[in-house]
């Protein structure tokens, strides 16, 4: 180890070459997490709905997704989804989009990481309603509203709510899951530390400081760390306000865990 | 077409049970890990010294919110490369075990707290050491009412296997199975649908016996 | 969970799948903002292959990012580079439109081919027998000689026949997988994503060799000169570029691309600037076709 360490950040523009991959990274994880919030809206209404057959399809689906590996998810999209699906996706994003979206490959990343993650928050969705008191529901009703009616203004609002404080978990794991796209291609952080590593101090690419693995490595793991840190924090606060507002915490406290793990 | 998607089963069989095998080994190792050092850490956090109480902090929160791709670039080329004569299962196992280890600590931490301090005090004031206490009152319980998140850290952990076929440790798991008998047929849908059944396979596995232990031991809430 | 529940939920994966099975082929060919193609260049109608490309004003080419001196992504420049982003700026000149480059590994540039993803894959790729049922391969345009790469104070790797017990790394969907498996069963396979992976390995001591073409490997060790070629070449690896096989005209355009390229300079130029100042070797521009590159694979596969 050299005397100077992280002195490779200050050569040529490795810092700025990281930093853009990071904010690719999180700009994934933004776009995943709504799309994934619609879905999963989407799929917990169908796991409650009365018809039978649609709950149980709809919970078949949610079971699934969820207890697959994300990477399998995404590896077998991206071999698989076909040229017709990739051009539709390159002709219509739109020309501000960042440049890692332009690609076609970003389509099966996100896909992948929708697929999984609405899965998910179906599960948190509908733990969120089904932990209303049942008094709602029939007041509800009581009050002569019906099924949609009730949905709409009595238990969707409140049910949601309190899964806010869940889903900003989920979006700290979203943001950790992000890196996995970087094994089909997709330059982000960590495909760009690896160029880094792969080609600083190196004269037939250009040389430069060495830059080693161990350092860029932590940097980029502190750089996701200081991120989710600040989220996590946010999480609890938006928590201790829920329970300040409702008066009580709607779950058991390690609920949620599972979702929060990777 | 049907008789092809079967036929990536038994021509391949070896292949996939070999993967699966490498997986399984993969995850009953790293749950180990993560009970020993989780235990440690979730001890640590409630000691009543401030400076375990810190350490086990910063643990918690720094191998809960790094990525574990990023860990194990860290642990297998990253020591590598900086002289440590660490082997890709071993860095694999151990990014792991120590990634999970983060959140099985925070879950006994929550069951810990599940037991009254009532109980704490009254055993402390019976000239039980802490230690003790923690052994033979909190432990036990904190335990009992922990069943059902650690199977769900069981469960994830399964699926987080397969990051460590994907990175660069490269090892043999059944994800991996999947992508080279893929890059062989070229029958992309087969491959990966037998390696997903095997996962779920294993998930099932872990919620059947996870439901087993609730209904045995675990504490209504 | 119940037992029965898991049974419905892989039933329901499987209904998925059978569902998933039947998009085989997509068609190619959305053609998306126009531009007017260069003069002096042969114009195609619209609607062929060739007229399309030249519509849209851009060939998609599937190279390698991350194998010098073929395909490399210089992040010093920001541009990918090589022998073989040379030879695809050669096919895009003369179609008259601007080459786009996108990363092509191992295990996926066929179905990018096949699905169009890409209309020409040009990543060092072996002409063999598998892959020319799936695809279509230009006239031979380098032959790679398999070797095997070792540290250089690692005596005990003296050539294919020592691998025995040893690791070998090499990437996933190479025609080295089954190679190795035939010249070296005994050794134990690493298969990565890509040869960088490969090349850190070796490195940090986790496999004890690299076995894949001789001109990657080459570049590893221009990279790192502590590594060394040793053994006997292992295989014949004629490199040809991929096409979809209906692509019969593009296939044709790219033929005769390659034969003014050999013959004109472009060839020898671009194999000194890339190969031949650092191994001395000198350019042979090879004349097989590419029934003959299936043959001689075969024959030196053993």
């Amino acid at each position: 180890m050299t005397f100077a360490v992280f002195e490779w950040l200050n050569s040529g523009n490795n810092l700025s070459f990281i930093l853009e991959g990071f904010a690719i990274n999180l700009e994934i994880a933004l776009v995943a997490i709504l799309l994934a919030l619609v879905a999963g809206l989407a799929l917990a209404l169908l796991r409650l709905s009365r018809n039978r057959l649609v709950s149980t399809v709809a919970g078949l689906w949610v079971d699934l997704f969820r207890n697959l590996p994300l990477l399998l998810l995404i590896l077998f999209l991206f071999l698989w989804i076909p040229q017709g699906w990739r051009n539709t996706w390159e002709n219509t994003i739109p020309g501000w989009a960042p440049e890692a979206f332009q690609s076609g490959l970003m389509l099966a990343g996100l896909s992948g990481l929708v697929l999984y993650n609405s899965a998910v928050l179906a599960e948190i969705m509908r733990a969120g309603i089904l932990s209303l008191p049942r008094g709602q529901a029939e007041a509800a009703s009581a009050l002569g509203l019906g099924y949609r009616q009730s949905m709409l203004h009595v238990i969707l609002p409140q049910g949601l709510r309190r899964m806010v404080p869940a889903t900003v978990s989920q979006l700290i794991t979203l943001n950790k899951d992000t890196t996995l796209v970087s094994i089909i291609a997709i330059t982000e952080v960590m495909r760009r530390a690896r160029t880094v590593t792969a080609t600083s101090g190196n004269p037939f690419t250009g040389g430069g400081v060495d830059a080693p693995i161990l350092e860029v490595f932590i940097f980029v793991g502190l750089l996701f760390i200081a991120v989710n840190f600040a989220l996590s924090r946010l999480s609890k606060r938006l928590e201790v306000r829920e329970r300040r507002r409702s008066g009580s915490v709607p779950k058991p406290q390690v609920r949620g865990l599972e979702e929060q793990v990777a | 077409m049907p008789f092809a998607f079967f036929d990536v089963l038994t021509d391949n069989f070896d292949a996939f049970a070999t993967g699966f095998g490498t997986t399984l080994r993969i995850v009953v190792l790293s749950f180990v890990i993560a009970m020993v050092v989780g235990t440690l850490v979730a001890a640590f956090r409630v000691a009543p010294n401030p400076w375990l109480q810190r350490l086990g902090a910063i643990y918690v929160e720094f191998f809960r919110n790094i990525p574990l791709l990023v860990l194990l670039f860290i642990s297998f080329p990253g020591l590598r490369r900086a002289g440590v004569e660490i082997t890709a299962i071993v860095a694999g196992v151990a990014s792991l075990g120590l990634y999970t280890a983060a959140y099985v600590a925070e879950a006994l931490r929550s069951g810990v707290f599940s037991v009254s301090k009532g109980q704490i005090e009254a055993s402390l004031s019976l000239g039980f050491s802490y230690p003790q206490t923690l052994r033979r009152i909190v432990l036990p319980q904190a335990f009992r009412t922990v069943i059902s998140p650690l199977g769900s850290l069981i469960i994830a952990m399964i699926k987080n296997s397969a990051i460590l076929g994907g990175s660069i440790l490269a090892l043999d798991d059944l994800l991996k199975a999947g992508r080279v008998i893929q890059s062989r047929t070229f029958e992309t849908v087969p491959s990966f649908v037998w390696a997903a059944a095997g996962y779920l396979i294993l998930t099932g596995l872990a919620t059947v016996a996870i439901r087993r232990l609730e209904t045995r031991y675990a504490v209504r809430r | 969970m119940k037992t029965t529940r898991w049974l419905a939920i892989l039933a329901l994966a499987l209904g998925l799948v059978l569902a998933g099975c039947g998009e085989d082929d997509e068609e190619s060919g959305g053609a998306q903002e126009e531009s007017t193609p260069a003069a002096e260049v042969e114009q195609f109608e619209p609607g062929t292959p060739l007229g399309d490309i030249q519509q849209e004003g851009t060939i998609t080419i599937g190279v390698k990012y991350d194998v010098p001196p073929f395909g490399f992504n210089n992040p010093q420049s920001g541009t990918v580079e090589g022998f073989d982003v040379d030879l695809g700026r050669a096919i895009a000149e003369r179609l008259g439109v601007e080459p786009e480059f996108i990363e092509a590994i191992s295990d996926n540039r066929i179905p990018f081919l096949q699905d169009g993803t890409a209309d020409v894959i040009l990543s060092t790729m072996t002409i063999n027998e598998e892959r020319v049922e799936q695809i279509a391969f230009s006239d031979p345009y380098f032959i790679a000689k398999g070797r095997i790469l070792h540290k250089k104070d690692d005596t005990e790797i003296t050539g294919v026949d020592a691998l025995a017990g040893k690791s070998v790394c090499t990437a996933l969907g190479s025609t080295y997988e089954a190679t190795l498996k035939e010249q070296a069963p005994e050794a134990k396979l690493k298969l990565v994503d890509s040869y960088s992976e490969c090349l850190e390995s070796l490195q940090n001591g986790s496999v004890d060799a690299v076995s894949t073409d001789d001109v990657i490997l080459t570049g590893m060790i221009i990279q790192d000169d502590t590594l060394e070629l040793v053994g006997e070449e292992l295989t014949q690896e004629p490199y040809g570029a991929g096409i979809r096989t209906e692509n019969t005209e593009l296939l044709e355009f790219v033929n005769e691309t390659f034969e003014a390229y050999k013959t004109d300079g472009r060839y020898d130029t671009a194999f000194e600037k890339w190969i031949g100042q650092y191994t001395g070797a000198q350019p042979e521009p090879p004349t097989i076709s590419v029934d003959e590159a299936v043959e001689l694979v075969k024959q030196s596969a053993g």
